[in-house]
């Protein structure tokens, strides 16, 4: 069942710590500048790093020469790609072949193959000194052509970037369910889009990478203070390529400025930084400056839809669609091509039609090597699928929001197993999308059109809906390449009382700002019935709290599901022994204690109490003459794992993610016809992430998501040359939006508890870019009338109204109608 | 008069005094950071644009990576350190806490430097103009909003 | 990120700073700092050395005289041309520069310094084409020159003041009839196109973005077909980037070019 609330900001007073407010225990170190963040670590006699990078998009390496570089002063070292080759093995490649062949070595190694790409690292006293250093090295290039455009990467005369996968296709596979071809026949209308674009761009969390990496001689072991945010899955891939095992590589993090999926593959680098302190005998600091990070980290994934086909019902059911995805993955497959199946955790968006067909294709070209990217790879599709809705109502003359609540999977038929097998958990999304129009006074939207054309302005209303698909089950993985052995999902929780009653808390995560400090204090305190301010949780990440999996980190939107779930699975633990000791010390069965105050005691007689601080004390430090067979530690660690089977390989079929938060998102517009230039004049978000444990904590991830989204469909893209120039490498060219950019926004929450976790919560954050779904068909509505331009492409910066304004037929010639 | 690539800086950064013989070419924020050991102001860009450099000189504020470290000497200068009271938050860091205006916190000591200078210019402002005193300071986590409510708790 | 080796001094004259200047070829001027330290940053210039113009007394105020007339110096901050009464005179002045980047940028960054760069996306260069103000230039021996703006800018990032010289003030004179347009990246964002216009002894209206310099238009009157004409006539061919096309980049100005004039034609 689904229930509208109003977003609270204040704390209201009631019973239990859950579905409150509660200011963050993280925020009194951040307000004073407290924070750690992986540039504020520091060693004694620790060597900065800096890269030398590729000046081309595509070319030879033919010589090295450090030596004038290590002559200088205070250069401590440097590092090549032929040392690289000698001393690591290629990282484990995820696809199956062709993109299992490629070698890819933490500095480029005999080619260069986009501009930014690593080639040298230079280590010296301080900063500037390697900066300076790193001018005297001398590579020696013999550029080749370049390919930038993935349409392009397959021609028979591309130029290749990797030899060894014999050409730039690193990845196909047709995905198929229903009866498409009855769907087809069957349909009143086919709807035919010759080609949609998402477009390249990333979220820029304001902290780039970076790294502090000391090596332990003795015993081999590299301490690795990092903000990368999945540990587990870089321990994966730099323990083989280093020839060691994953013990001797301890990641901590502490704070992390922000992540969004973008810090996910860093490994490289990291790696780099582990050669180096052992090479070199000293701590290593890596920072990564801005332009760094755009020219070459984490692009998210650019994506072509070709020959789009729907087939629709003359009342404007949707039955059915076709599409060629094209994915362009830039030069290396870091995470890649787990974005050729992770879209089909939402392979029919919101919309309840069953016959899909889509091909997917992923090619190398010269260009940043995508990963992941806030909404990874479902969001490419849900635009997609957004897209196609509103083209189609467009072109039919439908109402779109008629025709979102004629064709969104129904609040009654949840849980809804989709075409291939995902099982979309709870949610209201035609009651989602009510509130949306509400909070945008919808109704009175023909009267505010007028009012803007009297001021010359075109107004435009668009509505994008929206999946957050959490907790992944990585058995997807092999419908990549069914080799892989992975499947399933974990993370790890301790919570322990100490001597003086400290419940300490240590989670396998890697927050960058999602607050898991105070939401998992607040489901420690409910568990214990203690205050929150009695529950500490461990800032950030570290290997040696024991306290991970092999999946641990922050990314794809989980941690209320898989986080709080484990801490909730550890204190369940704690709390029973905490009873169990109770009852040997208070001589009364289990059943009549409940944990209350801080303390356990009987419920009948509050006054016979044992605090948690004698609890601790007792276990750890006053334990003679305690039963032998008592199983009480107080430091309880438990491992949650989501309830997963392996898919089916064979038909692409299976349940691929837990929990399916969702936002609908409605944007106004007006835009100056004369310039296309536009502005957001009115905007609102509408998000259900089932129990919500801190509302204003998963409000504050919807905003975000929104400006991001906002951003993107605006301003934000990482646009090449074709030479391979990364045109946009900084934020003076890639605008990201600022307070001033910022429209009016009116939020509004329903929560459909999932009946799948244990807490009733989905995990969120990543908000699948409702936002530029939304903006894409408040352009297209400005316009209608004005050309009834189509709009194709993910990406609607001023210059491009302006084109759809001046030659709507251009895009229109994109579509047909038969 | 000479042009030298060194030179002994002197400042005071929330109160306290500094001596450093300080490299020409080092930026303020570098200065600050590495120097100083203050790293609460933080480097997001390397355009001036984002902001988290932002810090109070002579009561002024700016962006600390486009002024060199030797352009401050003699300068007070005031950082996110100095605002609470021995650990306890003045009533702006309250206010972000209490409205959720951070979340990772990586922008958050340009922001409040900013929001500091803001208020003390102009102790009532209005919406738009806490945007405009904010255009300065990009966040990627929040959108902004939960900020602009926070300095509105603040103001008169 | 990191800038190069650099020499530095702070002056305490003008005449100090302009010894430094010719005593060293590789030496320039350091104003607010706003674009130069970011060049600098990107080791796409590395002066060697950096000559302070910050805190010279002879470099800053905005004076007006009865006549009217607005001597603003070099040094003078954007901030403080929008807190000045003087510079409320010609109201234009503080508009635009209450548009420019954001309130850091404008408590370092100065008038003389956007008007040296000359980077084409700078507003004030075709803002002072516009309103037809004088650039002072000081040489060796404190020399001074006046250059009228039509000839003070050359091409990107060039002007009128040569090694060794510095711009120590800007003359604007009286007027009211003003207006600026423009189309920028965000809002109050680096300019896409830009537009100023002036109207008082006839009709100004100088282009930004479309050329290595501002182009500068006498329309017949400020009315929409002289100016369409105007800006017609001028045969723009301006750069294409990731923002605009060439194309773009035209029809804006001529767009931005009738805004500029008919505010500027309401206010005169």
């Amino acid at each position: 069942m689904s229930t509208t609330v109003a977003p609270e900001k204040v704390a209201v007073p009631q019973k239990g710590w859950a579905g409150r407010s509660v200011p963050r225990k993280e925020d009194k170190r951040l307000v004073q500048g407290d924070g750690v963040f992986v540039d504020d670590v520091k060693r004694h006699g620790m060597g900065y790093l800096h890269f030398v990078r590729s000046p081309y998009a595509h070319a030879h390496i033919a010589s090295i020469d450090v030596s004038k570089a290590e002559e200088i002063g205070g250069v401590y070292g440097t590092l090549t790609g032929e040392e690289v080759a000698a001393l690591t093995d290629p990282f484990f490649q995820i696809s199956s072949a062709p993109g299992a062949n490629i070698k890819d070595y933490a500095l480029a190694v005999g080619k260069v193959r986009y501009v930014g790409e690593p080639v040298v690292a230079v280590v010296a006293e301080t900063r500037e000194l390697a900066r300076d250093a790193s001018e005297l090295v001398e590579v020696a290039y013999e550029p080749l052509p370049a390919v930038t455009d993935a349409r392009r990467a397959q021609d028979e005369d591309a130029p290749v970037l990797h030899e060894d996968a014999g050409g730039n296709l690193m990845w196909t596979g047709v995905y198929e369910w229903g009866d498409v071809d009855g769907a087809f026949a069957e349909a009143d209308k086919v709807v035919s889009i010759s080609e949609l674009h998402f477009h390249r761009f990333n979220s820029t969390p304001l902290e780039t990478d970076g790294a502090v990496v000391e090596y332990n001689r003795g015993v081999g072991q590299w301490t690795i203070h990092c903000n990368n945010q999945f540990p587990g899955f870089a321990a994966i891939m730099m323990g083989p390529a280093i020839g060691c095992g994953l013990d001797k590589l301890r990641f901590v993090t502490q704070d992390i400025g922000g992540g969004f999926g973008n810090k996910i593959t860093s490994h490289p680098q990291l790696v780099v930084c582990c050669l180096l302190a052992r090479k070199l005998n000293r701590p290593i600091n890596w920072t990564e400056w801005r332009t760094d990070f755009h020219l070459s980290m984490s692009h998210g994934n650019e994506r072509y839809f070709r020959d789009t086909e729907v087939a629709v019902a003359e009342d404007g059911t949707l039955l059915g669609f076709r599409t060629k995805a094209l994915d362009d993955a830039g030069a290396w497959l870091r995470y890649e091509p787990l974005g050729g199946v992770i879209w089909a955790q939402v392979v029919p968006g919101m919309y309840r039609w069953r016959h899909v067909k889509l091909e997917f294709t992923q090619v190398a070209t010269n260009k940043a090597p995508v990963s992941p990217n806030r909404g990874y790879s479902r969001m490419q599709h849900l635009w997609f699928t957004e897209r196609v809705i509103d083209i189609v109502a467009h072109e039919l003359g439908l109402d779109p929001v008629e025709v979102r609540k004629r064709n969104y999977v129904r609040a009654d038929e949840m849980p809804y197993t989709t075409p291939n097998g995902c099982v979309y958990d709870s949610g209201d999304y035609a009651q989602m999308l009510d509130v949306a129009l509400g909070l945008v006074a919808y109704d009175s939207l023909e009267e505010r059109r007028r009012d803007a054309e009297r001021r010359g302005k075109l107004l435009g209303v668009g509505i994008g809906s929206t999946l957050d698909s959490g907790t992944n089950n990585f058995g997807q993985s092999r419908l990549i390449n069914p080799e892989l052995q992975f499947s399933g999902n974990n993370e790890v929780a301790t919570v322990k009382l100490d001597i003086f009653g400290e419940i300490v808390v240590t989670l396998g995560t890697t927050p960058q700002g999602q607050g898991h400090e105070t939401t998992a204090a607040q489901v420690v305190a409910d568990i214990l019935g203690c205050s929150i301010d009695d529950v500490h949780v461990r800032a950030g990440h570290d290997d040696y709290w024991n306290s991970h999996a092999g999946f641990s980190g922050t990314y794809a939107s989980q941690f209320a599901v898989t986080g709080l779930t484990a801490v909730k699975g550890a204190t369940e633990l704690l709390a029973a022994e905490i009873r169990k000791l109770g009852s040997v010390i208070l001589g009364s069965p289990e059943e009549a204690l409940e944990l209350a105050e801080g303390t356990v005691r009987i419920a009948d007689n509050p006054e016979a109490a044992l605090p948690f601080m004698a609890c601790g004390a007792i276990i750890n430090a006053n334990n003679a003459g305690l039963p032998e067979d008592l199983d009480v530690t107080l430091n309880c660690r438990y491992v949650y794992r989501p309830p997963f089977e392996m898919p089916d390989v064979e038909r692409k079929y299976g349940n691929l993610t837990l929990t399916y938060a969702a936002q609908v998102h409605v944007a106004v517009i007006e835009v100056d016809p004369e310039t296309g230039a536009y502005e957001v004049v009115d905007y609102a978000a509408v998000d259900d992430c089932g129990k919500r444990i801190n509302p204003q904590i998963v409000e504050g991830q919807v905003m975000g998501a929104t400006a991001q989204a906002i951003g993107a469909a605006m301003h934000e893209i990482f646009e090449y040359d074709e030479e391979g120039n990364l045109l946009t490498p900084n934020f003076y060219d890639y605008h990201v939006p600022h307070a001033l950019d910022m429209p009016p926004l009116r939020t509004g929450a329903i929560e459909s508890p999932s009946p799948f976790t244990e807490l009733g919560t989905k995990g969120m954050g990543e908000g699948g870019g409702a936002g530029i779904h939304a903006i894409c068909a408040a352009v297209q509505d400005a316009l209608r009338g004005h050309g009834d331009a189509v709009v194709w492409d993910s990406h609607n910066p001023y210059h491009r109204v302006w084109e759809l304004l001046q030659h709507p037929e251009k895009s229109r010639g994109r579509v047909s109608v038969s | 008069m000479e042009t030298a690539s060194s030179q002994p800086v002197s400042v005071t950064v929330n109160g306290t005094s500094y001596e450093r013989d300080v490299e020409a070419r080092k930026l303020l924020i570098h200065f600050i950071r590495d120097d100083l050991d203050l790293t609460g102001s933080h480097i997001g860009c390397d355009t001036g644009n984002c902001g988290a450099c932002s810090v109070i000189v002579n009561g002024t504020l700016v962006k600390s990576c486009m002024m060199l470290a030797v352009q401050a000497d003699g300068a007070a200068i005031e950082t996110v350190e100095g605002l609470a009271d021995n650990g306890e938050l003045n009533a702006l860091q309250r206010a972000f806490s209490e409205q959720h205006a951070l979340q990772c916190g990586y922008c958050t000591p340009g922001m409040l430097m900013s929001a500091t200078a803001l208020l003390r210019e102009n102790p009532s402002p209005s919406e738009a103009e806490i945007k405009k005193g904010l255009q300065g300071n990009i966040c990627r986590c929040t959108g902004y909003w939960n900020i602009f409510e926070a300095v509105k708790a603040v103001a008169k | 990120m990191l800038l190069r080796e650099v020499e530095y001094a702070k002056p305490s004259s003008v005449s100090e700073a302009l010894d430094l200047l010719a005593a060293n070829d590789g030496a320039r001027a350091l104003a607010g700092g706003q674009t130069l330290l970011n060049v600098m940053k990107a080791r796409a210039a590395s002066p060697d050395a950096l000559i302070d113009l910050n805190g010279l007394e002879e470099l800053a105020g905005i004076e007006l005289a009865a006549d009217g007339t607005l001597t603003i110096g070099a040094m003078t901050t954007y901030a403080e041309v929008i807190g000045s009464a003087e510079a409320k005179a010609r109201p234009i002045l503080g508009e635009v520069c209450a548009t420019i980047a954001d309130v850091q940028v404008r408590n370092r960054g100065t008038i003389g310094g956007n008007i040296c760069s000359n980077d084409p996306t700078n507003h004030l260069p075709p803002l002072m084409a516009a309103v037809g103000a004088r650039m002072t230039i000081a040489g060796a021996n404190v020399m001074e020159r006046e250059v009228a703006a039509e000839e003070f800018f050359l091409g990107v990032y060039l002007t009128a003041v040569g090694p060794g010289e510095l711009l120590t003030r800007i003359t604007i004179p009286a007027g009211k009839g003003d207006g600026f347009a423009a189309v920028t990246l965000g809002a109050d964002g680096t300019c896409i196109v830009s537009a100023a216009a002036s109207v008082g002894d006839g009709v100004r209206v100088a282009l930004g973005c479309v050329d290595a310099v501002p182009v500068v238009l006498q329309p017949e009157s400020a009315e929409e077909d002289a100016v369409r004409a105007a800006v017609a006539g001028a045969g723009l061919q301006p750069p294409a980037d990731v923002h605009a096309s060439s194309e773009y980049r035209a029809h804006l100005a001529e767009v931005l070019a009738v805004r500029a004039a008919r505010q500027a034609a309401e206010r005169a």
